[in-house]
This record gives C-alpha cells, structure tokens and sequence, in this order.
C-alpha cells in the first residue's frame, strides 16, 4: 500500500514539475511549443495530478489512515551549521483537500487560458507562469517542513509579480507588478526570519516533529511562550503581507492588471488564501498562545470591516471583487484564531470556487445587470446598508473619503517603510558623490541637470 | 495644418511677454477654450450602446491626410500602420511595385521630372526612398550603427552591384584625374593597387563624410516630434517625474463614483450636486495619513473656498497660478482635458447626450471637471517642486531653477519651437540616399551650398511621414483595383426594356400605372423565383446572401439599412426599458411594445412574477457575496460554484443547452405579437391599456396605417422590389456572446447598436396587413395577395435564424416555407463554415454541420475573446443591384445595399436618401476600423484581456486607467486598414449633383475620408471620383480567379482572399 502510496505521491508533485521544466526548456532555447500542444500537455498533466490526488484520498479514507508522508531526504546539509534544508511532504486532512482544489481550479482556469489567451504575444509565457504557479502552490500546499513552505511560497510569489506584469508593454501593470512583488518580499523577510527562529529554537524546520508527529489538527507544540510568540508574531507579518491583510490590502486591486483568468484564479481565489493556509497548517503550534490568537483574531476582524467598508465603494468590478475577498480571507483568520479550523478549511475552498467563478465572469457584468433589470421590471437597488444613510452628513463624506482611498493604506506603506528607505539611499548617494568628489579634487564635474 | 511659427529664443519670449501682459482671463476666453476641447474628445457613450463612428470625427472638415497628422498631432496616435508594416505587406505581394509607381506619379504630377541634383528626378528620388527602408535614429543609435556594425565597409544590401561598381569606378576615375586633390581622410587613400574592399570601404567613408559636409551647410529642418504642452511635460523631461500619474489615480477614482451608474453599494453622498461642490467637499477634508500632495490640494481647495470662487473662476484663478498667457491657451486646454481623454469624454457625453442613462450628469460638469483638474494639477506640480528642490543635492544653487515661473516660461519657449533634425540624422540619410541613387562622393562635392539645400528639402519632404502616406496608397490603391476589376469583368447588365420603366409612383394616393412588373420583357418576369430575402447590408451577411444564391440559384436577395425603415423605440415582452432601434441620427416618434397573445396572457403575467422573484433573489446573491456577513455564509457554500464554473469552461455548448431546458420555467412567453399600431385615438390616450404601456409611450404608442403604408413603400422603392415571390424572408440582425463588454459594437449598427429583429418582424407585420396593402395599392405599388412576408432574426455569432408570427402563415404557404427553412438551414451550416477558415481555434478542415456546431459554442463560451469577427476587414460598399455584384466572391468585406437605378427619378430621390444613410454609417464603421487598427493603443481599447468594466459605463484596462474607447485588439486583428470604397451603380453627373445637394455626404468625399466609384447602370464603364470629378476606369487585367462555389475559393485558407468568380463549372 505504501508503495501505491507513494507513486501516487511522486505524481501529484512529479507531473507538473514536468510541465513546467517542458514549457521551461523549450522555452529556453527558443523553440515553443505550439499552442496546441501547450494546451493538451497542461491538461494532461492537471487530470493527472487530480486523479492521483483522489487516489490519494481514496486510500486514506480506505485505510483510514489519516496522514502519510512522503520524505525526500536532505536537498542540503551543512553539519556544523547544524542546518539542512529538508524536503518532506504530507498529505493529510488539511493539504489534500487543497491539493484537490487546486487541481479542479487551475485546470478549469488553464483551459479557460488556452481560449481567452490564443493568439496572444504572452501565451506562452503565460503558461510558463501558470505551471511555476501550480508547482509552487503544490510545495506550499503539502510542505512538511518549513523549508519547503518557503519554496513553494517564493515560487508562488515570483509567479504572481510576472503574471501581474503579463502586459509588460504597458506602465502600470509593471509598476503594480513591482509594488505586489515589494510587498511579498515584506511577507518573505519575516517568513524567513521565523523559519531560522524555529530551526533556532527547535533545531528543526519539521512541523511533524514539532507536533510529536501527530496528524494535523492535532498535536500541540512544544515550543516555549515566548519563541512562539516571536516566531507567531512573524508569521502573522508574513500571512498579512501574502493574504492581502491589515495593512497591506492595498496590493490585491493592483493585482488585477493581468488578463482576467490569472486575476481570478491567482489572485481572486488561491493565492490571497496562502497566507491563511500558512496559520492553519501552524495553528496547533500556537494553538496555546493566547497573546498570538488575540492578535490574529484582531487583525482579522480589522481586515475583514475595513475590506467590508472599500468593497462598497469601489465602482469596477475586479476591484469590488478584490475586497470582498480581503474581507472573507480576514473573516477566516478570524475562525482560525478561534479555533474552528475545519470551518476555515471549508470556507478557504468554497470562497476560491465563487471568487474564480465571479471573476471569471466580470466581463458579463453588463449583460448581468440588464437581465436582473429585465427580470425585476426597473433600475436595481445598489443595496446601501441602512447605517450608511443614518450617519451625519459630513460623517459620511469623512468615511466615503476613507473607503475611497482605501484606507490611506498605500501611502502609509509609502511614508512609513519607503520613505526612509529612499532619503537612506539619497544620502548614500550623496555621501558618494561628496566622497568622489574630495578624491577627484576640485575638477570633478557636478552633476549636471538636463 | 497648424502654422509653425520660427525658432525663439528666451529673448523672443520676454519681447511678447511685453506685448501681452494680460494674464487675467475672462470667462469667455475660458469657455471658448472649452469649447475648443470638446471637439477633441473621443464621442462614445456608455458602453452598453456602442455605436461604430469615425474616431477623427473633430477633423472632418479637413483632407483625411492632413487629418490624421493633425490627430497625431493632437492625441500622439499613429496616422497610418508603420513603415516596416507596409514594407512586409510590400515583399508578400500585398502591395505591387506597379501600385507604388502608380501612386508615385499621381502624386507628384507635373513635379515628377524635375531634375533635384546630379540629374536624378524628383520621382526617381522619392521611388528609391519609398522602395527601400530608410534607416533613421537617435544620434546616439546612429553613431553606434556606424561605428559597430558595417554601414562604412559595405554598401546597403539592397543596392545592386552594378550601381555599386559605378560609384566606385567615379572615384577611381576621380582619383586618377586629382590625384592632388585627394581629400583629407583618416585612412590613407587606396591606389591602383589596393583591394576591392578597400576601396569600397575608402568610398563609402568618404561619401558619408561628404554627406555631413552637406548635413551642415544647410538650414534646419524640421522632425516629426511632437511638441511640449503643459507644464507637467517640462518636469518629465527635466527630472523624470510626472505628475500626471497620481493625479490621473485619485480622478480616476473620483470620477468612477462621481459617474457611476449603480454598481457601487455605497454611492458618492450627495451625488446629485454639482461636480466641483462634491470635489471641494470630499478633498477638502485633511487626514494625518495622506500623502503630502493632497495636502497641498485641501489648501488649494480651502483658498478657493475661502474666496468663495465658482469653478469658472477657480479656472482662471488656476490659469493665472500657472502662468498661462494668451497664446497656447487652447493647446494647454486641449491637452489639460486630453490626459484622460477616455473619463473626460464620458463626462461630457453624460452631460449632453445620454438622458437614458439612470444618472446623468448636469450641464456644467465639464467646466467642473477642468477645475478639479487644474486644481489637482497644481497640487502635483507644486509637490513636484519640492520634491525637487529636496532631491538636489546642492539647494542653494538650483534652487528657483523650477520655479512655477520658471516654469511657466519654460512652457511658452516649448509651444512655439519645433523640435529639428540633427546634422547626423541629416547626413545619414543622406548617405543611404546617396547609395540607392548612385551618386559618388566625388560628384556630390562638387554641389553648391543652394544645391544642398534644395537637395535637403526634398529628402525631408519624404520623411517618414510622407512615406507612410504613400505607402499607405499604395496599400488602399491595391485592392481597389482588385475589386473595380472583379465589377468591371460581371456580365454586363442586361438593356433596359424598350419602354423606359415608370418613375416611382407619387406618393400621393392617386390612379398611378397599374403595376410595375413589366411584361415587355418576359424572360426577366417569367424567371421563377423560389423566395426572396433581404437583409442588412452589413458586410456579414454577403456571405449569407452568397450561400443563399449558391444553394438555389432562383432565389433573390436584397440589402437594406438593417432597421427597414421602421425606427421605433422598443420594449419586448420581458424587458424592462425602451431602446430606440434605429440609427443614432434620428430620433424615434414612436413606441411599440411586444405583448404576450391574449390567451397566453395569464401565463405570462405568472412567468413575468416568478422573473422578477427570481431576479430580486439573485441580485440580493450577487450584492451579498460581495458583502461581510452575507458574503461569509455565499462562500461557505461557494463549493457549488465549482460545478457551474467547470461545465461552462469545459463545455459550454451542452451548459448553455441545459441551462436553457431549465430557464424555460421562466423565459418570457414566446407567444407574443407586436403592439405597432394606434389602437386608441390620441385624445384617449388614457384609456389605453395601462398595465403593459409605459406613460411615456401612451401618446406615440405604435404607427397609424397611413404611416406604415409609408414605411413600406419606402422600403420596397429603396430596393427596386417590384415583382414579388410567394415568400419575402426578411431579417434583422444581431449578435450575442458572453463575457463581452463591447457586445452591443457586434450588433446591427443601423439600429443604434441594438438587435433589429423587431423592426423586420414590424416590417413584415405591415407589409403583411391588407389595409396597408390596400393604401399601396392606390398608391400604385400593388403587392400580390398570395405574396406573404416573414420577419426573421439573423445572429450573426451564432448563425441561428429565427422566424416571427409563423403562425399566420396562410397552410397554403405552408409547404414553400418548409422547403425555404430548408435551404436557410443549409446557407446557415455554409455560412458558419465560410466565417471558420478565419478563426484559428477551427480546424481547416471542419465540415459546414461541425462549422455551424462551432460557432454555437462560441456564443456560449465565457472564455471566448472572439465570439465574431463583427466588421472587421470590410473595404468595400456597393450600392446597386445585386445582379452587378451576384456571382463574385466578395469574402465578406463588402456592404451591399440594393439600389435600382432604371426605377429612380431624374432627380435621384431614392439614391440621395440611400446615400444620406449609407455614406456616414459605413464611413463610420469603416473608419473606426482604420484607426483602431493603426494606433491599437491610442485610437483602439488596447487588448480585450485585461479590460475592467467600471461604473457600469466602459472599460478600463486593468485595476485603474483611463476609460478606453473604440474597438479592442481582438476585433481588429485581421483587419486592413483601409478607407472604404463605395461603388455606386449610377453616374457621375447624379453623383455629382446629389454631393453637391448634401454638404454631409460631399465633406466625407471630397475630404477623402471614403473613396468613390461610379459604375454605370447600362454597361460595365467604371469611373472614379478624383478631386471633385470622375475620371474613367480602365480595367487592367481581366484575370478574375474562377471557381465552382464558394466552399472551393475559401477552402483550405486562412488569409483574405481576393476576388473570384463563382458558379462557373
């Protein structure tokens, strides 16, 4: 059984490890494959996936047998750092119902892709992003260590920030591809900070082992108070910056510059729940950390009233479409917090299927509208909430100028951490210049301005 | 074109500062600047009504070639498709070297052979500069050209050896005569003895230094750049910064909730007041956290409210704070509004023309606009300064280098300086010219300082521009000779009966001729006819016409303005709004509504509950998915989305079929009939049966019979349909598709963008009822009694065709309606196989039943980006009898409207009020499709992909930009760029006289925005308009391609086709 077991494994991960290093190569030395055949290997390759993850699921229920492993061994050791870099992967009761969506959407969104995009400059490279997407949520997804989430995670990153910047022609989608890719290296500098206080205080990056190798959900860690406050702390700064929380919401509107099935699989609907996905699978390792779950539960809750109060005044549907996820992914931090870990799982899965589809069909919105005006027999509603028309009136205008600029989360950001970043690098600059300049003697040419 | 006054220097500037030292504008000024603006602005309203018009429609008054480098001037969009563009098209045959020559020499004329230098012709100069690219760049791309690669060592590739001999063999014949003389040269100079390459390399170094000893005895010479307007283009320039952009992202916002048509849950507060009261409102307020700009802008808000200024004055208050000064206040104007061309425009469309929409704007809003913006403007630019003046390093010396003063003068030295060519650029081009030619360094020496410059001249009035022109005619001049060719090699018309025909009938009720069917000619008359039908003139359903002929010779078809001459504002049965379905011209006077037939009543009154039930539920689904609570409990059971997403992605045919299974519950009754005539007198107009009319259609509900016999004999006159078949089809048409903002540009443009099924249905319901019959029938126009109209739908996506009140349908007629449904059964399958061969998702080889099966599922399918190729490579208009035209294959790029020339008046009546419809229409799409074409990201919407719906009024691209206009990527992608070409079967004297009875129709002629042919009514003699007259046509090569059908000419291909006869075995 175990052998099966560990084929249907090798599968899952191995087929689009195939995808990608094909459309990779082939891409690389400058012999694409043509649409057809791009088309037909992603799909072969994503029905496999998915018919060996139900394979998988088929035999853990069998045997009932909740969790397996499938362990890899050292990519890298370096003994007297005491560090290695494990891979080790485990399907259980929380990564393979994800691995299962992951697979029914990015299927269904790749062979939304093959129409929507043909004939397009970017198709292939689309499809390059999309199976280094699909790769890389598959290593977060089943991750056994720390080390391995992190992969997949920077793989997921790197995908999304050129997915966004798909329309390279154009200004804006590669500066929101810029920012997007700015703020996850926010969230990835705090991941990797609390993985190397884990293997600090743990002398491992195994979650198993730090659970006493007891299956997800159970188990509790043994980490003391105050590492698992740090190492918490940390990973809420990661989740934030990856699911689009307080304070950096502001990211997943920018996201929707690419063409609209990357919009509504990549960012609609799995990678804003990577960040969720990240407590979940950590959650009984600060399941006894008041302090962390407080924190966690504010955050969320923040989040989601605040995603709640911009979805409302947004005037164009991906970005309406963009809150409102923000606002579900704070509600399920919020159940995470509290421990209704299943619950989280169910809402993560259905909120990606009605995210993807609602994007999917943003385009039809117009026709939308006509059909429900045609059916009601008169000009819709929009459905402002009650509270909204008893407040003051210059109360009103002050929060409608709130939600409108979305919070002012942005240019805090910009004044906060970008601000003293760049005055730090203009005086370097000028240190520099000031410091050539003494060298050079009194001839060196100032800078002169156009 | 615009007047380019000289290079000024600063000293210049301060000279006219003295002359105009008014800086205070009076309201008046400002108004006429707007008003100035507003022709630049793109015309399309909300989206959801998307009406096909010329782009450049604010440079009609000028030559199309004068306009499109004014719209370049204007909007930075292409005129024409690039250099290299037309080159390609030139090495696959698309265009001939016969067309460049031939373009060449109409242009030049009589300047043609004059002698420029060294004995070559102005027309041997611009051949050679036309024929082969010229490469131009930078200075810096140049010297790195020269210096890396071989453009010394070697001549161009595609100067022939010979030539190359020649030049050499000159300097070596120069050399041995001067052998004291040789020129300074780095290079010592090769002897007799020396190498080939050597001397080539020695020639070619010494020619290009000859060339900017040339490049620099002359004067300036102006580039094709464009020049700097606004203040935020000089800090661009300057220090990289642009101040545009987040000013163009807090109005983008803004401007989505000041105009937002009800998506928003939370609306604008207050949004019913003036525009810049509701700006001074929600900017006015500080924040701790807001960037510093908008700091700036709450001050600048707070000094215009505390002098209480209006947003007139807040303007000039603005203008005078930027240093503005009379000249280059329009242009400052103009492009002030044109930085987000898209909103701008669509605030002026809701301000003026769109009283349908649920929240239109008040008069007024554009000047608010243009206060708001200057107001952010400055707060950017002033922001910008400091920003500026902190990055320097050294602030005490460039401070005051950025001042708005400064500034301010900056911008008045830009507008009037032209920007020139280098000396390098200059003599580069020369050089290559020099090469093609075959001039040698030697004798280009020996040219005098005026030589030179008249040498100059001519070069730079072949710059690329005038290049692109040429080709650009070259390109047009091509295909019109393929299609004059294809009409002239028709068979030629038969003679006209010896009694020339009776001219129209009066409209008059009177005793006219009997009939019209003449029995002097009985092979004409007595030719069975299996049905007849007439459609749009849309150039989709050519091939739908093509198909029908094909299938059964005896049938005849006809095109008509796709509204039939019924404009009317429409309600179906289930809708809840009228929509007028006629063109945007004319303003319908009357309303019709669909009702559900008298015993289907109470059904539909059931169904029409259970809709609205239904609709309620679902509307509060797709609100509350988007909210907190609601949106919590829709996502815990999202998981049921997975099953609808995956069945339409994965198959959309079979979704769409079971969906429909299941919507039948509730889909509006199909047994309905239309309300088109006035069943109450206009005094009772309150005793009308109030539930099912709106109170606004009570007064003009339906037409009185007097007016339908009207409309009837109108259109049956436009048709020349005088002897009738047992069956009239005719149809109206449309489109649908999902996941397609833009789907209203694929319908019929002739009903407003709206789908004319309902005005063929009223048609044939008029032309059906024996009053109105009986009205004709005194009138002169006698139509037979057992002659039977059927309405009919075409979707041009789907290829569905759908028949109206077949139910009336007298049993004896029966049988001839089974066996015409079968033949249009079939022309749909051949129809869907004929649109195939162009869309690259459909194997080549599909059979026509897999065709139509195909194009189904496009229409169905959310991931489609092309459910059709809507209008997209039209070229062609013919306005005529379909005998001329019956039998060539036209591969779908031609309107074709019926016009019979034997049965018009002397005066030309009916081709004038053909010509009054057909000429704009047509010019608009075709000219939509030009500019959308060349300048994609200017002109078009960019690519469909991205696009963002917003305020439920357009499209963005992406998360925020501005509101894009015209048609995407997508729909032009196989288009060519081309100015239609109409061909009207008439002569030129009626032509002649009815441009010049309609300035409209002669400012799209003579202007050039279309071409014009004339073909004549009783021979094949073609003559074309050229600067107001016609000149006569000869045919070049009679060499039609010949083919069996149609499936043979396009079987197998992807690419336009050309041409080709038909039905020959």
């Amino acid at each position: 059984m175990v052998s099966v077991m560990n084929c249907l494994a090798a599968i899952v991960l191995g087929c689009p490890i195939l995808t990608l290093l094909i459309l990779g190569f082939t891409g690389l030395v400058q012999r694409p494959l043509p649409e057809r055949l791009v088309d037909r290997l992603t799909k072969f390759h994503v029905a496999m996936g998915l018919v060996a993850t139900l394979g998988i699921l088929g035999i853990m229920i069998g045997t009932n047998h909740p969790m397996e492993v499938l362990d890899l061994g050292n990519f890298v050791e370096i003994g007297q750092e005491h560090f290695h870099f494990h891979l080790e992967f485990i399907f259980d009761r929380l990564s393979v119902p994800m691995v299962l969506m992951t697979f029914v959407l990015v299927g269904v969104i790749g062979s939304f892709a093959n129409v929507y995009l043909q004939g397009d400059a970017g198709y292939y490279r689309f499809f390059v992003c999309f199976s280094i997407f699909l790769v890389g949520l598959l290593f977060a997804f089943l991750a056994g260590t720390i080390e391995t989430l992190f992969l997949g995670w920077e793989l997921v990153g790197l995908s999304s920030a050129l997915l966004i910047a798909y329309f390279h022609e154009r200004k804006s989608p590669v500066e929101n591809g810029l920012r997007v890719w700015g703020i996850y290296r926010v969230a990835d500098a705090a991941f990797l900070m609390a993985a190397l206080m884990m293997h600090h205080w743990t002398d491992q990056g195994e979650f198993l082992r730090m659970v006493n190798d007891q299956p997800w959900p159970q188990g509790a860690s043994h980490l003391d108070p105050w590492a698992s406050l740090w190492v918490g702390l940390l990973l809420l700064i990661a989740a934030a910056g990856k699911s689009g929380l307080i304070p950096f919401s502001g990211w997943l509107p920018r996201a929707m510059e690419g063409p609209t099935p990357s919009s509504a699989v990549f960012y609609g609907a799995l990678s804003i729940h990577l960040g969720a996905y990240l407590l979940l699978r950590l959650a009984p390792i600060f399941a006894d950390s008041l302090v962390i779950r407080v924190l966690m539960f504010a955050l969320g809750a923040l989040t989601a009233i605040y995603a709640a109060m911009t979805s409302r005044v947004q005037t164009d549907i991906k970005s309406a479409l963009a809150f409102s996820s923000v606002c579900q992914v704070g509600i399920i931090v919020m159940e995470i917090a509290l421990g209704f870990w299943y619950l989280a799982l169910v809402h993560i899965i259905g909120h990606a299927f009605l995210r993807s589809l609602q994007l999917l069909r943003a385009p039809t919105l117009l026709r939308d509208y006509r059909t429900l005006e045609n059916a009601i027999g008169g000009r819709l509603a929009n459905g402002q909430p009650a509270w909204i028309s008893q407040m003051a009136n210059h109360r009103q205008i002050q929060w409608y100028r709130f939600a409108l600029e979305r919070g002012y989360m942005d240019s805090m950001i910009d004044q906060a951490l970008l601000e003293p970043f760049r005055k730090l690098f203009k005086a370097f600059e000028r240190m520099e210049n000031d410091w050539l300049r003494w060298l050079d003697g009194p001839s060196w040419p100032r800078r002169k301005d156009p | 074109m615009e007047d380019h006054p000289g290079p000024d220097t600063y000293q210049d500037i301060e000279q006219k500062k003295l002359n105009t030292t008014t800086v205070a504008f009076s309201p008046e000024q400002v108004h006429h600047a707007i008003e100035h603006a507003i022709h630049y602005l793109p015309s399309q309203g909300p989206i959801a009504v998307f009406v096909h018009h010329n782009t450049l429609h604010a440079f009609e008054h000028l030559p199309f070639e004068l306009a499109v480098i004014e719209g370049w001037k204007k909007y930075g969009a292409e005129p024409y498709l690039s250099e290299d563009r037309y080159r390609q098209e030139f090495l696959r045959g698309r265009i001939a070297q016969q067309d460049i020559e031939q373009v060449l020499t109409m242009d030049l004329a009589h300047r043609a052979d004059e002698p420029i230098v060294l004995g070559t012709t102005r027309y041997e100069l611009r051949l050679a500069m036309l024929m082969h690219p010229i490469r131009n760049g930078p200075d810096e791309e140049l010297r790195w050209f020269i210096a890396e690669t071989n453009a010394l060592r070697a001549f161009r590739d595609d100067v022939s050896p010979s030539l190359e001999s020649k030049i050499i063999r000159s300097v070596q014949q120069w050399m041995e005569q001067n052998s004291q003389a040789v020129p300074a040269s780095a290079t010592t100079a090769p002897t007799a003895l020396s190498g080939a390459e050597q001397w080539k390399s020695w020639t070619l170094e010494w020619l290009h230094r000859v060339c900017i000893t040339g490049a620099s005895v002359v004067g300036e010479v102006l580039n094709d750049a464009i020049p700097v307007r606004r203040h935020r283009d000089i800090v661009l320039g300057s220090h990289g910064i642009d101040c545009d952009v987040r000013v163009n992202e807090q109005l983008i916002r803004f401007l989505g909730s000041a105009t937002d048509q009800g998506f928003a849950q939370w609306g604008l507060p207050d949004r019913d007041r003036p525009l810049f009261k509701l700006f001074q409102e929600l900017y006015g307020i500080g924040s701790v956290f807001q960037p510093n700009w908008l700091k700036e802008l709450s001050d600048l808000i707070a000094q215009d409210r505390a002098a209480d200024r209006s947003s007139i004055e807040s303007i000039i208050h603005s203008l005078k704070s930027l240093g503005l000064r009379e000249y280059g206040l329009d242009d400052f104007i103009d492009s002030t509004l044109l930085s987000l061309p898209g909103w701008t425009g669509m605030i002026w469309q809701l301000e003026t023309n769109a009283e349908w929409t649920p929240r239109p704007f008040r008069s007024g809003s554009l000047e608010d606009y243009l206060a708001i913006r200057l107001l952010l403007d400055r707060a950017s630019l002033r922001s910008a300064l400091g920003q500026i003046a902190e990055l320097e390093s050294q602030p005490s010396v460039q401070q005051g280098s950025l001042s708005m003063e400064r500034l301010s003068q900056d911008l008045q030295f830009h507008q009037r300086r032209n920007v020139r060519q280098t000396v390098d650029q200059r003599a580069f081009i020369l050089f290559q010219v020099a090469q093609l030619l075959g001039w040698s360094p030697n004798e280009l020496e020996s040219l005098s300082t005026p030589q030179w410059q008249s040498l100059m001249d001519e070069i730079s009035a072949c710059g690329t521009m005038e290049r692109r022109r040429l080709l650009h005619l070259a390109y047009e001049r091509h295909y019109r000779i393929e299609a004059l060719d294809a009409i002239a090699s028709q068979p030629p018309p038969p003679p006209p009966p010896p009694p020339p025909p009776p001219p129209p009938p009066p409209p008059l009720p009177g005793p006219g001729p009997a009939s019209t069917n003449s029995e002097s000619q009985p092979s004409e008359s007595q030719r069975p006819i299996s049905f007849q039908v007439i459609t749009c003139i849309d150039d989709r359903e050519e091939s739908f016409r093509r198909v029908l002929e094909e299938i059964d010779p005896s049938i005849e078809t006809f095109g008509a303005a796709g509204f039939f001459s019924v404009p009317m504002y429409f309600r179906s049965s289930s809708d809840a709004h009228y929509i007028p379905l006629c063109p945007v011209v004319i303003k319908p006077k009357h309303f019709v509504d669909e009702i559900g037939q008298l015993s289907k009543q109470e059904l539909q009154k059931r169904q029409a509950e259970a809709r609205r039930v239904l609709g309620h539920a679902s509307h509060r689904l797709h609100m509350g998915s988007r909210s907190l609570a609601a949106g919590t409990l829709t996502s815990l059971l999202g998981s049921l989305a997975s099953l609808p997403m995956v069945a339409r992605v994965l198959a959309p045919r079979l979704t769409s079929r079971i969906r429909e299974l299941v919507a039948q519950v509730v889909k509006p009754n199909q047994a309905t009939l239309l309300l088109i005539e006035r069943i109450w007198p206009e005094t009772k107009a309150d005793a009308g049966p109030a539930e099912s009319v709106a109170p606004e259609a009570k007064l003009n509900q339906g037409f009185s019979l007097e007016e339908m016999a009207n409309m009837v004999q109108r259109l049956l006159g436009d048709l020349g349909l005088h002897r009738f078949a047992r069956l009239v089809y005719i149809f109206g048409h449309g489109s649908s598709s999902l996941n397609n903002p833009h789907e209203s540009a694929y319908n019929c443009g002739a009903c407003g963008g709206g789908r004319g099924g309902p005005n063929a249905r009223a048609f044939a319901m008029m032309a059906n009822d024996y009053r109105v019959r009986k009205i004709l029938e005194a009138r002169g126009l006698v139509i037979p009694e057992s002659t039977w109209f059927v309405g009919g739908y075409h979707n041009t996506c789907t290829d569905s065709v759908e028949f109206f009140d077949i139910d009336r349908l007298a049993p004896s007629c029966h049988m001839d309606f089974l066996r015409a449904q079968a033949v249009i059964d079939q022309a749909r399958e051949r129809n869907a196989s004929e649109r195939c061969r162009r869309f690259t998702s459909a194997s080549l080889g599909l059979k026509p039943t897999e065709a139509l099966r195909h194009v189904e599922a496009r229409g169905e399918d959310l991931a489609q980006a092309r459910p059709e190729y809507n209008h997209a490579t039209n070229a062609v208009c013919f306005v005529g009898r379909r005998l001329r035209t019956r039998g060539l294959f036209m591969d779908r790029r031609s309107f074709l409207t019926s016009y019979d020339p034997t049965t018009d008046g002397p005066g030309s009546e009916i081709l004038t009020r053909i010509l009054q419809a057909v000429i704009p229409v047509c010019a608009g799409i075709s000219l939509e499709y030009y500019f959308s074409t060349v300048d994609n990201a200017i002109y078009g919407c960019g690519s469909k992909l991205p696009h963002n719906i917003t305020s439920l009024l357009g499209v963005m691209e992406g998360a925020a930009s501005d509101l894009r206009t015209g048609l995407s990527q997508q729909m032009v992608e196989i288009h060519e760029p081309m100015r239609i070409l109409f061909v009207i079967e008439s002569t030129p004297k009626a032509v002649l006289e009815i441009l010049a009875r309609n300035p409209v129709l002669d400012r799209f002629v003579s202007n050039r925005w279309v071409q014009l042919a004339t073909l004549a009514p009783d021979s094949n003699r073609i003559e074309v308009y050229q600067d107001g007259g016609f000149v006569d046509y000869q045919p070049t090569s009679i060499s039609i391609r010949v083919f069996t059908d149609s499936y043979a000419c396009y079987h197998h291909q992807r690419d336009h086709l050309s041409f080709a006869r038909l039905g020959v075995q």
